[in-house]
C-alpha cells in the first residue's frame, strides 16, 4: 500500500500549466537568470580529474549555476549529489562482496557515450531589456546564425557543442514591435561528460529525443498512445511505455530504462461519476465521490497536461464564467470556440485541480476548474486497487517476463537508433548509445540453513520456499493455547467445524499446543459482533479467532479495532470463503495455525546469526488519505539473538512533525524492552529504513540518521552501540536478467549486484531475495548510508540477505529484510483499519500478522 | 494610448478565422505562410475539417513545433468519427503545387507584405487562380493605424516589404476578384479607438474572398493538368485517429462489445446463481427477466478454453440494443458483424449471432499437497564468526 501513495505522488501535475482557464495569470518571470540552486549538487562530483580541474576554472563564479530556470525548485528524484560513501571509512576503496558463485547477468541499462576529449559549453545569456517571456527570448536568440545550428537554450542558461570565439558574445535583435535588443551571452563553464550539469543536460536532450519518437510525458515516464492494449471488460487502456534516467552509475554514464504502463479510463470523469451515482444512490454520492477521485491524476481532452483533482467544486457547472481578458466567457462557450468542444451536460459540477510548484518569487496560480466531460481519469482508484479480477485482468498484459521485457528494451533501443532525426540530433552533440543492454557479473550467495528447533534443512533456491520442508518439523517454541475463543455465525457453521478438525490435525506435528476453544456463535452484523467480543474476551484470553461471512471491512475493523486498542488480545480472522474449500483446508489451516502461533509469542524458524549483541530494526511508513492525510510510521526492532522474537511500535504522524522524531519514542522503548531480554544493551544496531520516496534521501541523512544518534546517547553517555541506517527501496527501475541457454532468465534468489547499476557517491547493493512465478523479478536496493560497525561489505550483504528469511508470515524468502516487511504489515493495519495506535501491552507480540 | 490589444492582435486574428470556419463548415483548409504552425494547432481542434495543410519557405520553422501538432494523447481513448489529416509542406506561395488545389478555405494570415511587391501577380496567380478555393482569407497591416504606434517609424516589422492603406489593399483585391472570379468583403481586427474607427479602420486589414459560382475556370485559364506539379516537399504528415479506420473501429466495437458482454454476464449470472441457491426456480419477472431471458449457458467446445472454465453466450441483438453506441460506431447490425468477426479478440458462436463469454472462476492456484513432504539432508556448514570485522 506504501507503492499506491508513492504513485500517487508521482502523479501530481507538473509545471506551470498556463492554459488552464480558471487560473489567474501568470505572473512575469524572474528576471534573474541566476538561480542559485542546490549548492549540494557540487558536492556530488566524484572523480575530478586534473583537466577537470583546470576547467572549472573558468567557472568561478558560477559554481551554483545549475539548470532550471524554468522550473524553478525540481525535486531531485534521483538523490544525486549526496554522497555518502565518503564518510564511511572501511568501503572508501571497495564495497564490493565476495561470497558465492559469479552469474552473468544484463541489466536494463545502455552506456551514453561520447567522443574523446568532449566537452560542453555552457553560457549564460543576458537580455538588455530584460524580456520576460521564455518564449521570446529563445525567439531572438535563435535568429542568430552566429551560435550555430545546434543549440540548447532553456531560457537562462545555453549549451553548445563548440566554443565561440570570445568568452563574451554580444549580439543584436529586434522584436516585432521595433524594440532592440542587446543580448550577451557568456562562457561560464566547459563541462566534461561527467560533471553533475552535464547529466542533467543528457536528461533534457532524450527528453527531446522521446517527443521525436512521439512519446507523450505522463508524470515522470514517457508512453506511446498509439499502440494502446484495452481491457475492455473494465473499461481500461495500458499504454506501453518507458522509464528513463540518464545517470553517472559505478563506472559510466547509462541511460537506464524500464517498461511502464500507464492505466488509463477509456471513459470521461462525468461517464465514471454518473456509474457510481448509479452504483452508490444519490444520498452517498458526493462522499464517494470525493474518496474516488480527489488524487486522482486527469488528462484533458484539449491539451496534454496532466492534472490533479484536488477538489470538486459543488456549486460550479459549465455555465458559470471565468474571466478571460476583459470579458467573462462562461466555459462552455470557452471550450465550444476555442476547441469546437461541445458540452452536452450542463448540470455536471466541476474539478479543481490546484496548480502547484510556482517557481520561487512566483504568486502562486489559483486552483484550475475542469471539466469532467472532459477529462479522462488515469490510473486506478483504490476501489479498483482491491478488485481482484480487475488486477489479474491488468497484470495479464502488463506482467512480462524477462525476455519479452529485454526485447521490449531492445526495441526502444532499435527505435533510437534508427531514427534518422535522433540520430542528427545525437551526432549534433556527440553522443551516442549503446545499442545492447549492459553485461555484468553479479554472484549468487549461498542458500541458507533453516533451524527449527532441533532440526535444520536447506530448501529449494529456486522456488525459494520451504512450505513443505517445514510441515511435520516442531517449530522453534510456542506457547501453548490454552485459553481462547471461537466466533462463528449460525451460517458458518459447519465452516467452524471443519476449521476446528483441522486446527488439531495440522498443530499436533508442528507441535503447537492447542486446547479445545470457547466456541460461541455471534449474530451476522457489526454491533453484535462487538457486544459478544466484549462480554467474552477476558484477562486470561489468549487468542481470538472469528470466522467472517464476508469480506466485508467494518466488521474486521470493528475485530480488531476492539482487540488492538481497546481490550488488548491476539486475534485472528478467517474468511468463512476460504475455509469452504475442503481441498485447500489442510493448507489454510496451516497458515493460520502459524499464524497464532506467532501473535501470541511463538517462535517458527531461524537462521544463523554469527553477530553477538545484535539489534536489527526495521522501519517504513504508511499515508493515511482517511484520517487527514497523515502519515504513520512502524517500527520493530529484534529482541533475541536469534531474531525470531519484536518489539513492534507505531506512531501517528501528528501535525507538522517529522515522522522520525515521533518514532524516537518507539527506539528508545525497544531498547529498553531489548535491555529487559538480554539484561544489556545491544552492542551492534542495524536499521533498516523503508517507505523513503524519491528524492527523500537527502532528509534521511539529514535529519534522521543524527535523530537515531541522538536517541541512543540519551541511554547513558558510555552507551556507544556500532551502527548502520541502510536504506531499503523495493521499487527501483533496475532490472537484472539471467543468462541461461540462448534467453533471459530471471537470476535465482540469492543474486547480489554491487558493480556497474550502483552508485559511486554511495555504499550501495541490489539483492533478488524473493523468488517470483510470473513476470520479471525487482531487484531491492540497499543503500548503506551510516555505517560505523566496520562489518565488511560481503557480511553486510549476507545479514541482509539472512533477514529476508525470517518473514513469520511467509514460509520462503521475501524481498525485504524481516522487519521492513513486519513494520509495513504493523503500519497498514494502523492506517487501514485501526487509524489509533495499537495497547502498549501488545508490543512483544507480532498481534499484526 | 496604449496600443496594445486584448486579447493580443495575433490572437485575434486566429479568432476570426475560427469563427469563419465555424460558420461555414469547409473540409479541407490551408494556412499559407504557416510559420510555427500556430494557426494550425488551433484549428486541429475543429474537426468538421479533414485536411489541413501548412505550407511555408522556413522549413526550420516548420520543424520547430510539429510535435505539438501531433495528436492528443486523449484522442486515442475515444476517436471521434471525422477523420482528419494534418500535412506541413515546404513550398513557395508563388510555385504551384497539386496538392493545394480544390480546397474549402486557404487563409494566407500576414503574409502577403513579406512578399517582395513584384511577386504579388504570381502569388495571385498561384492562390486565385491555380489553387483556386472557395474561400481566401488575407489579412495585412494597415499603414493608416501605425501612427498610433508610439515613436514607430517605418513598417511593423523589419521584414515587411510593403504596408498597405485600406485603399491600396481593397483596390488590389478588387483587380484579383475581377481577374480571377473572385467576390471580396472587406473586415479587420484591432479596432481603433472611439471615434477614430472610420477614419483609420482596423489594426490588421482583412479580405475574404469568396469564389464566384458561375466562374468554373480552373484548369482552363492555365491548361496544364495533364502534367503534374508536387514542388513542395512534404515536412510532416500526421493522421489523427478517427473511426474512419477501420482497425480502430473494429477496436472500438469490440471494445464496446466486450465491455456490455461483461457487464450483462455479470449481472445475469448473478441472479442465476440467486435462483438456483435457493432452489426455486423463479419465474422470470418483469423487470429483470426479459433483459436477461436470451443469455445462456453454452457449451462453446471448438473454443480453446480451460476444460474447466465455463461459457456464456450473450446474443448480439440483446447487445446490439443495450448499447447505442454501437449503431452509431458501425450503422448496422450486419456491418457490425462483418466488421468483428474473424477478430481474434472477441468470441463468436457459430452462427455469429452471440458473444461468447468466458467466465473463470476466482480461486487459489492447486494447493499443495500436503501428504507429499521431504526434507533436505542437513547440509549445513558452520558459518564463521563477523565479530572480527572492523
Amino acid at each position: 500500500m506504501a507503492s499506491r501513495a508513492r504513485g500517487r505522488a508521482r502523479g501530481r501535475a507538473r509545471g506551470l500549466e498556463p492554459s488552464a482557464p480558471g487560473a489567474q495569470p501568470r505572473e512575469p518571470a524572474p528576471q534573474v537568470a541566476v538561480v542559485v540552486g542546490r549548492g549540494r549538487q557540487q558536492t556530488g562530483q566524484v572523480t575530478r580529474s586534473e583537466e577537470d580541474k583546470a576547467v572549472s576554472e573558468i567557472s568561478a563564479g558560477f559554481q551554483h549555476v545549475q539548470i532550471g530556470v524554468r522550473g524553478g525548485r525540481r525535486r531531485d528524484v534521483f538523490d544525486a549529489g549526496i554522497n555518502t560513501r565518503q564518510t564511511i571509512e572501511h568501503v572508501k576503496s571497495s564495497k564490493c562482496g565476495t561470497s558465492g558463485l559469479t552469474i552473468n547477468l544484463s541489466a536494463n541499462y545502455f552506456r551514453v557515450l561520447s567522443r574523446p576529449k568532449w566537452v560542453l559549453y555552457q553560457y549564460h545569456v543576458d537580455f538588455k531589456p530584460p524580456m520576460e517571456s521564455i518564449r521570446l527570448r529563445s525567439a531572438l536568440l535563435y535568429q542568430h546564425e552566429a551560435l550555430g545550428p545546434v543549440r540548447c537554450f532553456d531560457g537562462g542558461m545555453l549549451f553548445l557543442p563548440i566554443k565561440l570565439h570570445n568568452k563574451v558574445t554580444e549580439l543584436c535583435s529586434r522584436t516585432n514591435h521595433g524594440e532592440d535588443v542587446q543580448i550577451i551571452v557568456t562562457l561560464t563553464n566547459e563541462l566534461p561528460p561527467t560533471s553533475p550539469v552535464c547529466i542533467q543536460f543528457y536528461n533534457i536532450i532524450f527528453k527531446r529525443i522521446l517527443r521525436v519518437l512521439s512519446f507523450q510525458q505522463i508524470g515522470r515516464h514517457h508512453y506511446n498512445p498509439k499502440d494502446p492494449l484495452n481491457i475492455p471488460q473494465h473499461r481500461l487502456t495500458v499504454w506501453p511505455g518507458y522509464t528513463s534516467a540518464i545517470l553517472q552509475y559505478e563506472s559510466s554514464i547509462m541511460l537506464c530504462t524500464d517498461v511502464s504502463h500507464k492505466v488509463l479510463r477509456s471513459e470521461t470523469v462525468l461517464d465514471f461519476m454518473g456509474n457510481l451515482r448509479q452504483k452508490c444512490g444519490p444520498r452517498s454520492f458526493t462522499d464517494t465521490c470525493s474518496r474516488e477521485l480527489i488524487g486522482l491524476v486527469v488528462l484533458t481532452k484539449y491539451n496534454n497536461k496532466t492534472y490533479r483533482i484536488d477538489d470538486i467544486a459543488w456549486d460550479q457547472t459549465p455555465c458559470n464564467t471565468f474571466k478571460r481578458g476583459e470579458a467573462e466567457v462562461s466555459f462552455k462557450n470557452y471550450y465550444k470556440n476555442q476547441y469546437g468542444l461541445d458540452i452536452a451536460d450542463n448540470n455536471q459540477v466541476l474539478l479543481v485541480s490546484h496548480v502547484k510548484k510556482a517557481a520561487p518569487g512566483l504568486t502562486p496560480l489559483g486552483p484550475a476548474l475542469l471539466i469532467p466531460e472532459l477529462c479522462y481519469l488515469t490510473g486506478l482508484t483504490d476501489k479498483m486497487r482491491t478488485d481482484y479480477t480487475i488486477m489479474k485482468d491488468l497484470s495479464m498484459h502488463t506482467k512480462l517476463t524477462p525476455e519479452q521485457r529485454s526485447g521490449r528494451l531492445l526495441g526502444f533501443s532499435t527505435a533510437i537508433n534508427k531514427n534518422e532525426t535522433v540520430q542528427a540530433e545525437l551526432e549534433n552533440w556527440g553522443l551516442k548509445f549503446d545499442k545492447q543492454l549492459l553485461n555484468l557479473s553479479g554472484r549468487v550467495l549461498p542458500p541458507e540453513t533453516i533451524f527449527q528447533g532441533p532440526r535444520s534443512y536447506s530448501y529449494n533456491p529456486r522456488t525459494a520456499d520451504w512450505a513443505k520442508e517445514m510441515r511435520g518439523l516442531p517449530v522453534m517454541g510456542s506457547p501453548p493455547l490454552e485459553n481462547w475463543l471461537l466466533l462463528y455465525t449460525r451460517q458458518n457453521n459447519r465452516e467452524a467445524e471443519s476449521l476446528l478438525e483441522a486446527l488439531y490435525k495440522v498443530s499436533g506435528p508442528l507441535k503447537i499446543t492447542l486446547q479445545r476453544p470457547i466456541i460461541i456463535e455471534y449474530e451476522d452484523h457489526q454491533e453484535s459482533l462487538l457486544r459478544t467480543l466484549q462480554k467474552n474476551v477476558r484477562n486470561e484470553t489468549q487468542m481470538v479467532v472469528v470466522i467472517l461471512s464476508s469480506s466485508r471491512k467494518d466488521k474486521y475493523d470493528s475485530v480488531k479495532k476492539y482487540l488492538c486498542v481497546e481490550c488488548p488480545t491476539p486475534s485472528q480472522c478467517a474468511l468463512a470463503r476460504t475455509l469452504s474449500r475442503p481441498q485447500a483446508l489442510m493448507t489454510i489451516a496451516t497458515k493460520i495455525v502459524l499464524q497464532m502461533a506467532c501473535k501470541i509469542g511463538g517462535e517458527l524458524w531461524c537462521v544463523e546469526i554469527p553477530l553477538k549483541q545484535l539489534m536489527v530494526v526495521g522501519i517504513d511508513c504508511y499515508h493515511d488519505s482517511a484520517s487527514g492525510k497523515r502519515s504513520i510510521g512502524a517500527l520493530v526492532a529484534s529482541l533475541n539473538q536469534s531474531l525470531s522474537r519484536w518489539y513492534s511500535k507505531v506512531k501517528l504522524q501528528t501535525r507538522g512533525q517529522e515522522i522520525m522524531s515521533e518514532l524516537k519514542m518507539a527506539f528508545v522503548g525497544a531498547l529498553k524492552d531489548y535491555y529487559k531480554f538480554n539484561q544489556c544493551f545491544p552492542s551492534r544496531i542495524i536499521l533498516y529504513r523503508d517507505g523513503v520516496g524519491d528524492g527523500q534521501l537527502d532528509s534521511v541523512v539529514k535529519f534522521e540518521v543524527p535523530q537515531i544518534i541522538q536517541s541512543i546517547k540519551s541511554m547513558g553517555e558510555n552507551y556507544m552501540p556500532k551502527l548502520s541506517v541502510i536504506v531499503v527501496k523495493k521499487h527501483v527501475s533496475c532490472r537484472l536478467f539471467e543468462h541461461s541457454q540462448g534467453t533471459l532468465i530471471n537470476p535465482p534468489p540469492g543474486t547480489v549486484v554491487d558493480n556497474e547499476v550502483t552508485r559511486p557517491e554511495w555504499y550501495d547493493f541490489y539483492i533478488v531475495s524473493q523468488a517470483v512465478r510470473f513476470g520479471s523479478v525487482s531487484p531491492t536496493h540497499y543503500n548503506v548510508v551510516y555505517d560505523t560497525s566496520g562489518l565488511k561489505p560481503d557480511h553486510m550483504q549476507r545479514l541482509t540477505y539472512k533477514l529476508c528469511h525470517l518473514y513469520y508470515n511467509w514460509q520462503g524468502i521475501i524481498a525485504v529484510p524481516a522487519p521492513c516487511q513486519y513494520a509495513h504489515k504493523l503500519a497498514y493495519l494502523v492506517g487501514e483499519n485501526l487509524h489509533k495506535e495499537p495497547h502498549m501491552d501488545l508490543d512483544n507480540l507480532l498481534f499484526y500478522l | 494610448m496604449n496600443p496594445l490589444f486584448k486579447p493580443s492582435l495575433h490572437t485575434q486574428r486566429h479568432n476570426f478565422v475560427i469563427d469563419f470556419i465555424r460558420k461555414t463548415n469547409p473540409k479541407k483548409v490551408a494556412d499559407l505562410g504557416c510559420g510555427e504552425c500556430s494557426l494550425l494547432q488551433k484549428l486541429r481542434f475543429h474537426r468538421q475539417i479533414e485536411l489541413l495543410v501548412g505550407v511555408d519557405l522556413n522549413v526550420a520553422k516548420l520543424k520547430k513545433r510539429t510535435h505539438r501538432l501531433a495528436p492528443l494523447s486523449t484522442d486515442y481513448l475515444q476517436p471521434p468519427s471525422n477523420q482528419l489529416c494534418l500535412q506541413l509542406y515546404q513550398g513557395s506561395v508563388t510555385q504551384k503545387d497539386d496538392r493545394v488545389r480544390g480546397f474549402d478555405l486557404i487563409t494566407c494570415i500576414e503574409l502577403i507584405e513579406h512578399l517582395p511587391i513584384n511577386d504579388l501577380d504570381q502569388f495571385s496567380k498561384v492562390v486565385f487562380g491555380y489553387m483556386a478555393p472557395q474561400t481566401v482569407i488575407i489579412s495585412t497591416p494597415n499603414s493608416e493605424f501605425n501612427p498610433l504606434f508610439p515613436g514607430m517609424l517605418g513598417f511593423r516589422h523589419t521584414d515587411h516589404k510593403f504596408e498597405w492603406t485600406r485603399m491600396e489593399f481593397q483596390s488590389w483585391s478588387q483587380n484579383v476578384c475581377l481577374v480571377f472570379g473572385y467576390m471580396a468583403e472587406f473586415t479587420g481586427v484591432g479596432k481603433a479607438p472611439p471615434g477614430q474607427e472610420d477614419h483609420i479602420g482596423f489594426c490588421t486589414q482583412i479580405g475574404v474572398f469568396h469564389k464566384l459560382e458561375t466562374t468554373n475556370r480552373d484548369g482552363q485559364i492555365h491548361g496544364d493538368n495533364a502534367e503534374v506539379n508536387f514542388p513542395y516537399k512534404l515536412i510532416y504528415c500526421v493522421t489523427y485517429p478517427s473511426l474512419c479506420d477501420n482497425n480502430i473501429l473494429r477496436k472500438m466495437l469490440i471494445s464496446e462489445l466486450l465491455y456490455w458482454a461483461a457487464n450483462l454476464t455479470k449481472e445475469w449470472q448473478e441472479k442465476w446463481e440467486a435462483e438456483h441457491e435457493d432452489n426455486t426456480p423463479v419465474e422470470n419477472d418483469a423487470e429483470g427477466g426479459c433483459k436477461y431471458r436470451e443469455i445462456s449457458w453454452t457449451k462453446a467446445q471448438e473454443l480453446e478454453c480451460h476444460p474447466l472454465h465455463r461459457h456464456v453466450s450473450v446474443p448480439l441483438d440483446l447487445l446490439w440494443n443495450c448499447c447505442p453506441k454501437l449503431n452509431e460506431m458501425s450503422g448496422s447490425l450486419t456491418n457490425l458483424i462483418q466488421l468483428i468477426t474473424h477478430d481474434p479478440k472477441i468470441k463468436m458462436n457459430s452462427l455469429h449471432s452471440a458473444v461468447v463469454v468466458c467466465i473463470q472462476e476466482q480461486g487459489d492456484e492447486d494447493p499443495n499437497d500436503l501428504m507429499d513432504s521431504w526434507y533436505a539432508e542437513p547440509c549445513h556448514v558452520e558459518e564463521k564468526n563477523w565479530e572480527t570485522d572492523g
